[in-house]
C-alpha cells in the first residue's frame, strides 16, 4: 500500500494559491510581452468600445473542472464541536431509549410477551410441531407437486377417523396430542 | 499533482499521523512500550476485584447490609456509546423489569447485557447469599471502551482511510432489595429557594 505522507496543511495550501492563480488569470487578463491587450480603439470615436468583461462571461467557465472548485464552496464544520455540545445532543431525551410499557405475561406459557404480538415461546412451540407435520407429509407426498386435492387432517395417537374426515387426507403422527392443538 | 487527484476524498486519505508503530498489537515487537499489558488469559480488572471484599461482622444494632453484587463483561463487539443508551435505560430499575425491556429491544447489545444480568442473577442467588433472585435492582451500569483496532478501508482511486473496529466492555451492580424511588425533578421553585438559602448563609469574612 502506498502511504502518502504530507503535512495536512501544504497540499491545501498549494492548492488554494493553484485556484486562486487561475482566478486571477480568468478576471484580469495581463498580456506582458508583445501581443495586444483587447482593448478598445485608441481614437476617440463613438463607436462601442469592447470591453474584455463580456468576452471572459461567454468564455465556457474555467478550463478547471467544477470539483476542484466546488471545494471552496462546500459546507465544512467551521468550529469543532465542543463535548458539552456533543453530550447535549447524544443526551437528549428524544435520543434516548424509551421504556415500553405494552409488555406482559403469556397466560399459556408464563414467558413475556408484547400486548400486540404472538408470544415467542408459543409460536415456536408450534413452529416444531408444525415442521415435524410437514416432515410426514413430505414422506407420504414423496417428492414435489405430488399435493392431493383434498384437505389434510392429523390424527395423533388413539384417534381414529370421524365421519367429517371421510374423503380427506390423514396424516399420523406418533405423539399424543398436544393441548393446544384443539380436535375438530 | 496534489491537484489531479479526487476531489474530497483525498482530505479524508491523507494522514501523516498513522504511524506503524501503532498498527502492531501492543506486547509483540515493543516489550518496553506496553508495560501495563499482562500477559495472563484474564487480565482481573478492578470491577472483578470489587466482588472479593470482606467487611467485618456487623454488630446487632446495625441495619442489614444490602448485598452488592459486581459483574462485568469484556470486549464486546459494539460500541461503547450505542451500549450507553442500553445501560442508561436499564439505570435504576429492578431486574425483572429490565430484563423485559431488554427482551423486547432491537439492539444488538440488549442481547449481551440480558446475559450478563442473567449470570448475575445466579451469582447472586449462588455465591452471595440473596434470598430471593427478583429482589435485586441495578445500582449502576456503564459501559467502557475496548480495545480497538485499526483496520485500512478501501476507498475509490487508491485513496485509503483508517478504520476502528470498536469493542466495549460492561460493568453492572446489582443490590439487594427493591428499587429506589425515582427522585422528582428539580422545579425552579426548588432552585428558587436553594439560591436563597444561599444568599442568607453568607458571612462577613476578614472582619471584626
Amino acid at each position: 500500500v502506498l502511504l502518502v505522507l504530507h503535512s495536512p496543511l501544504s497540499p491545501f495550501r498549494r492548492l488554494l494559491q493553484r485556484c486562486w492563480a487561475r482566478l486571477e488569470r480568468g478576471l484580469l487578463p495581463s498580456f506582458p510581452g508583445g501581443q495586444s491587450p483587447p482593448w478598445g480603439p485608441a481614437l476617440a470615436v463613438e463607436a462601442p468600445a469592447f470591453l474584455p468583461e463580456p468576452e471572459s462571461n461567454t468564455r465556457e467557465g474555467n478550463e478547471a473542472p467544477s470539483l476542484l472548485d466546488s471545494i471552496l464552496w462546500m459546507a465544512a464544520p467551521k468550529k469543532r464541536r465542543t463535548i458539552e455540545v456533543n453530550r447535549c445532543r447524544r443526551r437528549n431525551p428524544n435520543k434516548l431509549i424509551k421504556v415500553k410499557r405494552n409488555i406482559d405475561v403469556c397466560p399459556e406459557c408464563g414467558n413475556l410477551k408484547q400486548k400486540h404480538v404472538l408470544c415467542g415461546y408459543c409460536y415456536a412451540k408450534v413452529k416444531a410441531e408444525t415442521r415435524l407435520i410437514r416432515v410426514e407429509i413430505q414422506k407420504k407426498e414423496g417428492g414435489p407437486f405430488n399435493a392431493p386435492t383434498v384437505e389434510t387432517v392429523v390424527l395423533y395417537e388413539g384417534e381414529k377417523p370421524t365421519e367429517k374426515d371421510e374423503g380427506k387426507r390423514i396424516i399420523e403422527r406418533a405423539r399424543k396430542r398436544p393441548s393446544w392443538f384443539v380436535q375438530n | 499533482f496534489c491537484c489531479s487527484l479526487a476531489g474530497s476524498a483525498w482530505v479524508c486519505g491523507l494522514l501523516s499521523w498513522a504511524r506503524p508503530e501503532r498498527w502492531l498489537a501492543s506486547g509483540s515487537l515493543f516489550p518496553l512500550s506496553c508495560i501495563h499489558t499482562s500477559t495472563s488469559l484474564q487480565k482481573s480488572g478492578k470491577w472483578e476485584k470489587k466482588n472479593r471484599i470482606v467487611y467485618p461482622p456487623q454488630l446487632p444494632g446495625e441495619p442489614r447490609r444490602p448485598a452488592e453484587i459486581y459483574h462485568c463483561r469484556r470486549e464486546i463487539k459494539y460500541s461503547k456509546d450505542k451500549m450507553w443508551y442500553l445501560a442508561k435505560l436499564i439505570k435504576g430499575m429492578s431486574i425483572d423489569q429490565a430484563l423485559a425491556q431488554l427482551e423486547f429491544s432491537d439492539k444488538k447489545g440488549a442481547k449481551v447485557i440480558k446475559e450478563v444480568l442473567l449470570e448475575a442473577q445466579e451469582m447472586a442467588v449462588k455465591n452471595h447469599n440473596v434470598e430471593f433472585k427478583s429482589n435485586l435492582h441495578i445500582a449502576e451500569s456503564l459501559t467502557g471502551r475496548g480495545r480497538y483496532m485499526k483496520r485500512i478501508r478501501y476507498h475509490g482511486k487508491g485513496m485509503f482511510g483508517v478504520m476502528k473496529i470498536v469493542r466495549c466492555h460492561y460493568f453492572v451492580k446489582l443490590v439487594e432489595g427493591p428499587p429506589p424511588p425515582p427522585e422528582p425533578p428539580r422545579t425552579g421553585f426548588d432552585q428558587a429557594k436553594e439560591y436563597v438559602q444561599q444568599l442568607r448563609s453568607r458571612t462577613l469574612v476578614h472582619t471584626l
